[in-house]
């Protein structure tokens, strides 16, 4: 039956309600959604719910195949490494070394490369170019370059990935934030802004922040997953978290003597790195599919 | 074109000097003594002091130690390895060929097999094979490279034993080498074993270089794919479809030449990321290029190798991406007409 209109007027969708619709409607970004809060929830309260604690070692379990291997048991879900430790309860507690790190670190760059990146799309010519080229530089130097810098300069450790990641991202962030700023600048409702007499910053605050949020927030989302995958590089390679953190990397490395014996203690958090990277690349992409029809 | 190619010029080298101040900086703070950490020399003597302060300037301010920095490092006095105590700059020439063959097959596999799927999976009208290709593209951008190449040398290297997973060339054989890059080396060879070296520095190279070319497959796939559905759009194609023109006719000659320009651009940003991969790459593989040597001088705090190699690395890749930005410039009329307008 079809319904009756009794108004003239259509109800308009406001545009962050047309696109939590259409982000809703990619099956895919909304499981990763899911996902991705499950690993928040994790990374926040994981340590609660695991049954060991990290570093606890059990003589009688040593390598331990998972639980559905014939010789595996439930006590050990996910199974055990050559010092007898639980896999799922590192995990667990690793959740909250790399996710949660990534997610710091992100937050970090992106407030410091948010200001440096308006500055510098406000301002015009040299004093501009300088400031943005500046950083260009620091982006032509990968972040495992980085990070050997800042491990020969302060030595290896957790707290120093936090500034080899950072470094590294930093200018990711001011580079989009200045981009998206500049192409706002060229558009003609800046200059009718300009023209009805506001200042600098009421056009950047009022006028061309509104329009470059999306590019924010698909930036930090390549951010965050450049964050883990770069945490997890440098804790493999004995650069970052060192031998007997769960960070995750650094589990895949204490794996390695063992991957011909035990080969789940480098699969398991390897498989469980790309299941928290994919979900949020996933977010990602729904994101950005998601605002493109509102841009065209 | 050759004001464009001055400024491009400029920034290269205004890019080299914040480089070489970075790693002047971090030099000075290297837990080491200073002259140690600019030369790799232990022991010096009292001569060699001296020849140190004279060359780096140290006696001088800040500015002249920079300016004694700049003229030892740009005339490729790079000191010696602490460890090996041969020059870095000779150790360097010997890696950086492996590396580039490493990087060069990935990139060529990337390409090969990238475009050709990006154009399939924009062409494809069925859900599933789109909905396939952009899960497997996004798994394949979010798997970490070490655990990658660790689960390939597990199953292809150990349990089904058909490809070697460590090194370059199985070292029975004894190539002279003479560019460098083993696969031509090989080639070149005189050796009676030439072509048996040949096909075993091919298996070598198999994993490490499906490894790396992952990402960047992964990156074109995308992008060759999201250009040309932008493209098929545009009025142009409309006109080629209405004069009559075969599918593939139009999308070959008129779309893709077209829809190359935004992949070239993402190669140029992937840059980075490849280096970091690459280098991993060659640790898991045990590949003897300038990733490998480079872990190894951080694992020995061998501080002349890491601030020779991370120069090496990153002027290569500030001097690839300002030659893809050239190239992007060269062959996109519509950047030019930006280029112009805004001088």
């Amino acid at each position: 039956m079809p319904q009756i209109k009794i108004y003239q007027e259509d109800e308009i969708p406001s545009p962050m309600r047309r696109f939590w619709h259409a982000f809703l409607d990619n099956p895919f970004a909304f499981a990763g959604l899911w996902t991705v809060i499950c690993f928040l929830l994790l990374a926040l309260f994981g340590p609660l719910i695991a049954p060991y604690a990290p570093e606890q070692q059990d003589p009688h379990a040593l390598l331990l195949a998972p639980s559905w291997d014939a010789s595996g048991t439930v006590e050990h879900f996910l199974g055990t490494d050559d010092l007898g430790r639980d896999i799922f309860s590192r995990l667990l507690h690793g959740a909250h070394l790399t996710f949660g790190l990534a997610l710091g670190i992100v937050l970090a760059s992106l407030v410091l490369g948010f200001i440096i990146g308006s500055i510098s799309g406000m301002m015009k010519g040299l004093k501009s170019s300088i400031l943005s080229h500046l950083l260009d530089a620091l982006l032509s130097i990968p972040s495992l370059l980085m990070a050997i810098l800042v491990v020969a300069v302060m030595g290896p450790g957790l707290e120093n990935v936090f500034w080899a990641v950072g470094i590294a991202l930093t200018p990711q962030f001011v580079r989009a934030i200045h981009q998206a700023i500049h192409e706002e600048l060229q558009k003609e409702y800046v200059t009718a802004a300009r023209l009805d007499g506001a200042n600098q910053f009421q056009i950047f605050w009022y006028v061309i922040m509104p329009n470059i949020w999306d590019t924010l927030i698909i930036q930090t989302t390549l951010g965050i997953s450049a964050a883990i995958l770069d945490i997890a590089a440098l804790g493999f390679l004995n650069l970052g978290a060192q031998a007997p953190s769960p960070e995750w990397g650094a589990m895949v490395s204490q794996g390695m003597d063992n991957l011909l014996t035990a080969p789940w203690t480098v699969t398991i958090p390897g498989i469980a790195i790309l299941c928290c990277v994919l979900s949020i690349n996933l977010v990602g992409d729904g994101l950005r599919s998601a605002l493109s029809p509102l841009n065209n | 074109m050759a004001r464009y190619l001055l400024r491009r010029m400029n920034l290269f080298v205004a890019t080299s000097l914040v480089l070489l101040a970075v790693l002047f900086i971090a030099t000075h703070h290297f837990p080491v003594e200073i002259r140690f950490a600019l030369t790799g020399i232990h022991a010096p003597t009292v001569e060699q002091i001296a020849q140190i302060d004279r060359d780096y300037r140290l006696e001088s301010n800040q500015l002249g130690q920079f300016i004694g920095y700049l003229q030892q490092r740009v005339t490729g006095n790079l000191g010696v390895s602490a460890t090996s105590q041969q020059p870095v700059i000779d150790e360097l020439a010997a890696v950086l060929p492996a590396s580039f063959e490493l990087a060069i097959v990935a990139a060529v596999l990337a390409l090969l097999f990238g475009i050709p799927l990006g154009i399939l999976a924009s062409m494809s009208k069925n859900k599933i094979t789109q909905h396939t290709i952009m899960t497997i593209t996004l798994t394949g951008y979010s798997i970490p490279v070490f655990w990658l190449g660790l689960t390939l040398s597990l199953w292809f290297g150990v349990q089904l034993g058909w490809l070697p997973i460590s090194g370059q060339l199985n070292l029975l054989y004894e190539i002279d080498p003479i560019t460098g890059f083993v696969l031509i080396d090989t080639l070149l060879s005189d050796s009676p074993y030439a072509d048996s070296a040949f096909i075993d520095a091919l298996q070598h190279i198999i994993l490490p270089a499906v490894t790396l070319a992952v990402l960047p497959f992964t990156v074109v796939v995308r992008s060759t794919r999201s250009a040309i559905i932008s493209i098929m759009d545009k009025t142009y194609i409309k006109a080629a479809e209405a004069r009559g023109l075969h599918t593939s006719h139009i999308v070959l000659r008129h779309a893709l030449p077209n829809a190359l320009i935004p992949v070239l651009k993402s190669l140029g940003l992937m840059l980075g990321t490849f280096a970091s991969y690459a280098m991993i790459v060659e640790v898991i593989f045990s590949w003897p290029g300038v990733g490998a040597w480079l872990v190894s001088g951080i694992y020995q705090r061998d501080y002349t190798v890491i601030q020779g190699g991370v120069l090496a690395v990153a002027l290569i890749i500030i001097f690839l991406s300002i030659m893809i930005e050239v190239l992007h410039t060269a062959i996109n009329p519509l950047s030019r007409k930006e280029l112009y307008a805004a001088n």
